[in-house]
């Protein structure tokens, strides 16, 4: 088999499980618009550093991380605008400014588009590398402040009012969130991130007692979204990214089932 | 664990120009327990958010033991905070999340212990010293969501307790439960503001289940303080019929007082 078979397979492994760990947090957190929300930021930021002719990476993580920010300022103490309705606001304005970006480029905007969707297929040892950093990060992040963000996720109110440095740790959240979905984009695709975020840990939760579970078959089910996804599209010669969103419904599906049966969750 | 002495002066919380709550002065002593009541939108909430430090006021000052709560930075002010167990309505909480009892117990060690720092050993002992003082050691592994409603309560009440706080903050801890279990959550209260000597302050619509117990209840009505006194000087008073629109007698009925609310529109 070409080694570079197995690139994508290790790819698409690391960006599931980032993705799938990641979703722990913003499916718990209610808020799984998040992950289009900022797909489109990165989008964007992609887009206009395509038309100022720096890399497109520096431009979509750059966007996503200050898109994030003021949704960090949304509190459910402090502030009268939902998170949701703060990401809806975030996500039509990116994807104006995407498109807006779009009607600037001249001649084909097949290249741009390709940018914009992500395919794993064209990884190359530089992404692999980038996708790689972003989890260990995420990992690191998780580990040191595992306490504060159990909390938070818990209740942001219960955080702040009882002097846990919740602002701060969550507009951490939100930065690392933003840098570890752009670098993902350009692997996996908007698409597929959006379900990568959401399905796995939504099935993990179905199916876990307490946060440990959560966190290690969240991460497992992603993992195993993005690698059978792909083995499918290979063997079967179906479109990748497709294949990835139908195998994380599929194993959301089977955990509903799991759940209903009795064998799984509390 | 002596208990915090809070203090607060001319607060005013303003929204869209419109005041919401303003209080001139409400101090409230070391140890001592109150009852926060009021009709529905009276500012109850407001109140107990900006006495514990998560509603900045637009007005005014809020003193826990003679410190200045919102002249503070925030990284201050967090620490300040961790002398206050705080536990809020069941909105502000994810209650479908699978986290185990012993889990959410351990939340109230998170603000104790310094930033990029897990809990030890130590901490782990005193959560379940809480989960078996407060009768959780059967739920300890259960999920927190399969609780019933006041089991609830409880495992809250422990992991505020874990924390170890000098100032207890209750919103409501007894809305949505049967009477069986007020009686049993506004009891706990009681017993560990006497065992631990904590502040506590608890906001309640169920006026019946604080009873003729409550040695300082406050009334709220539209963001201003109607009565502070002793329970049944509120509940008999005349200001309770501003706040609620009705007349609270005290019957005498087989060696027990009891409430009982008069509609004055009716029979």
């Amino acid at each position: 088999m070409d080694p570079y078979f197995y690139l994508i397979i290790l790819a698409g492994a690391v960006a599931g499980a980032s993705t799938g760990f990641l979703g722990v947090y913003i499916v718990g957190m209610r808020m799984p618009f998040i992950g289009t929300c900022i797909s489109h930021a990165a989008m964007a930021g992609t887009v206009m550093s395509y038309l100022v002719g720096i890399s497109p990476s520096a431009g979509a993580i750059l966007l996503s991380v200050l898109c994030a920010m003021p949704l960090a300022a949304i509190a459910p103490d402090r502030s009268k605008l939902d998170t949701n309705v703060g990401l809806g606001i975030v996500f039509s304005l990116m994807l104006g400014l995407t498109f807006l970006g779009i009607g600037f480029v001249e001649g084909s905007r097949s290249e741009i588009l390709g940018l914009l969707w992500g395919n794993i297929l064209f990884v190359d040892s530089r992404a692999f590398l980038a996708v790689v950093v972003t989890a260990a990060a995420l990992t690191l992040f998780s580990w040191r402040f595992n306490k504060e963000m159990k909390t938070i996720l818990f209740s942001r109110s219960i955080a702040s009012a009882t002097g846990i440095h919740e602002q701060f740790v969550y507009s951490l959240f939100l930065a690392l969130c933003g840098i570890t979905l752009s670098v993902n984009l350009r692997l996996v695709g908007g698409l597929m991130i959006f379900s990568l975020i959401t399905n796995p840990a939504a099935a993990a939760y179905q199916i876990c007692r307490g946060y440990r579970a959560v966190v290690l078959i969240a991460t497992l089910f992603g993992v195993l979204s993005a690698v059978l996804g792909f083995l499918a599209s290979f063997y079967f010669d179906l479109p990748t990214g497709a294949c990835i969103v139908i195998a994380s419904s599929a194993i959301f599906a089977l955990s509903v089932v799991y759940r209903k049966l009795g064998s799984g969750g509390d | 664990m002596p208990g915090i002495e809070l203090e607060a002066r001319d607060l005013v919380v303003a929204r869209s120009a419109k005041e919401i709550l303003r209080v001139d002065q409400l101090r409230i002593e070391s140890g001592q327990m109150v009852h926060l009541i009021g009709a529905n939108g009276a500012g109850k909430t407001t109140l107990i958010k900006v006495l514990c430090g998560l509603l900045r006021p637009t007005r005014g000052t809020v003193r826990l033991n003679q410190t200045d709560l919102y002249g503070l930075t925030g990284w201050q002010r967090c620490r300040l905070r961790q002398r206050i167990g705080y536990i809020p309505q069941s909105a502000e909480y994810n209650a479908d999340l699978p986290f185990t009892v012993r889990e959410v117990v351990a939340m109230g060690r998170a603000s104790v212990r310094p930033l990029l720092r897990g809990l030890t050993r130590s901490d782990y002992r005193r959560v379940d010293e809480w989960i078996e003082r407060l009768d959780l050691k059967d739920r300890r592994d259960q999920t927190f969501r399969s609780l019933s409603g006041g089991e609830q309560q409880k495992v809250l009440i422990a992991r505020a307790m874990t924390q170890e706080p000098n100032l207890l903050m209750l919103d409501e801890p007894t809305s949505n439960l049967d009477f069986r279990w007020k009686r049993k959550i506004t009891d706990l209260v009681y017993q560990l503001r006497d065992t631990m000597k904590l502040t506590v302050l608890m906001i309640s619509h169920e006026i019946s289940s604080i009873g003729s117990y409550s040695e300082r209840t406050i009334l709220l009505d539209r963001g201003r303080i109607l009565a502070d006194g002793p329970g049944e000087t509120v509940f008999g008073g005349p200001a309770m019929e501003q706040a609620y629109s009705c007349r609270i007698r005290w019957i005498q009925r087989e060696g027990q007082r009891m409430m009982v609310y008069e509609n004055p529109d009716g029979p």
